[in-house]
């Protein structure tokens, strides 16, 4: 089982045992193996979404039915969400679990990329958003759990970024260069 | 029409369904048509969210009917919840857009419907939502709501009305904390579930 493989299952793991029922998710490359896992899971519903913004939005509606959400999403959505991020948790305190890719960490091979490292931990901050970054597979699931006992206490969102062997981590760059 | 006229019809057939509704000029209006509604009924401020927060209920709560009061400027500023909803298919969302033609709370700019060119009806059947009108009269409007409300599927309704308030409304005071919370309890009361429960210690 790769790196990658062991982490989509820890994940999973920890989503369940957090109690974890419908799963809103826009797919990205570096968490590319949950995504699949989730339109496949049987106890957690898998909902494609077309915004992170939108998915959310869907996850904070399911809380206040007294089901538990995750939005699952490249860390670049932390930007496309501020606008209803902000206004859930700071407005009504309604609180949005996230789990997101890192991009843009250290080796971050993708020029594109780049603005997700810069701007990440920044909007977090501005939000008001707690965040963990995660880059051991063992500490997947236990952190996910914690995440939302944070969440559902403080009445604020959680946001857990994966880095390292959590993700489909970074070939090297030359590996990625064109021409 | 007139927006307070169609509430008065639709809050004449709600009683067990929960409501998820935007802000502005809808909200004191609401609260006056709707008072046996709300404890149900949710006002959410950000644009573009309120179908999907009722969606998320819906989902969260598939044996009972969620009613989402959207705005046309808030669904413009999320279309894409219209391709999920389509994808999704929801069986107990019912979906009423108060298409107004502006950004009403500001002054009424025009949003993007005021040209009479784009029709958010035929974008929600475009989406694939089957059951997605436009209704310009309160005798289609209140059948409408009766179908919508019955249906086992998401059903759209685009409901065009002046661009006016009702006056001499009682305002409505509270802020967007205490409105979650009033929810939550609501929801928790009329569900037996727990939601915000006790801490590990008190």
């Amino acid at each position: 089982m790769s790196m990658n493989e062991r982490a989509r299952e820890e994940t999973m793991a920890g989503l369940r045992e957090a109690g974890v029922s419908i799963a809103c998710f826009l797919p990205e490359s570096l968490l590319k193996e949950i995504y699949p896992a989730l339109v496949a899971s049987k106890d957690i519903r898998g909902v494609p979404v077309t915004h992170e913004g939108e998915g959310v939005a869907i996850c904070a509606g399911v809380y206040l039915s007294g089901k538990r959400a995750v939005m699952v999403m490249e860390n670049s959505g932390i930007r496309s969400a501020a606008e209803p991020l902000a206004r859930l948790s700071l407005g009504a305190r309604i609180p949005v679990v996230m789990i997101m890719s890192f991009r843009g960490d250290l080796g971050e091979p993708n020029w594109w990329a780049v603005p997700h490292g810069i701007t990440m931990e920044p909007m977090l901050n501005a939000l008001r958003i707690p965040y963990i970054i995660v880059r051991q597979v063992k500490d997947i699931r236990p952190t996910i759990v914690k995440a939302y006992t944070s969440a559902y206490t403080a009445m604020n969102h959680y946001a857990v970024v994966l880095s390292g062997e959590c993700t489909d981590y970074f070939p090297t760059a030359t590996s990625q260069s064109i021409g | 029409m007139e927006r307070y006229e169609c509430m008065k019809i639709l809050a004449s057939k709600l009683k067990d369904e929960l409501v998820i509704l935007s802000l502005g000029g809808s909200v004191d209006e609401w609260y006056n048509a709707a008072p046996h509604m709300r404890e149900a009924s949710l006002f959410q401020q950000q644009l573009g969210c309120v179908t999907p927060e009722a969606f998320g209920l819906a989902l969260g709560l598939p044996h009972r009917k969620i009613v989402a009061l959207d705005t046309d400027g808030g669904l413009f500023f999320n279309l894409g919840i219209l391709a999920t909803l389509a994808n999704e298919r929801p069986k107990n969302l019912f979906v009423v857009v108060w298409d107004n033609e502006c950004y009403q709370s500001i002054g009424c700019p025009p949003t993007h419907s005021a040209k009479g060119i784009v029709d958010l009806s035929a974008i929600a059947r475009g989406a694939g939502i089957e059951k997605a009108y436009t209704i310009r009269d309160l005798e289609t409007f209140e059948q409408m709501c009766v179908e919508g409300l019955g249906a086992n599927e998401v059903y759209v309704i685009v409901a065009k009305v002046s661009q006016s308030t009702a006056p001499n409304l009682k305002r409505k005071h509270s802020d967007g904390v205490e409105d979650k919370v009033s929810f939550v309890r609501y929801v928790e009361k009329t569900e037996g579930v727990t939601i915000m429960g006790p801490s590990e210690h008190n």
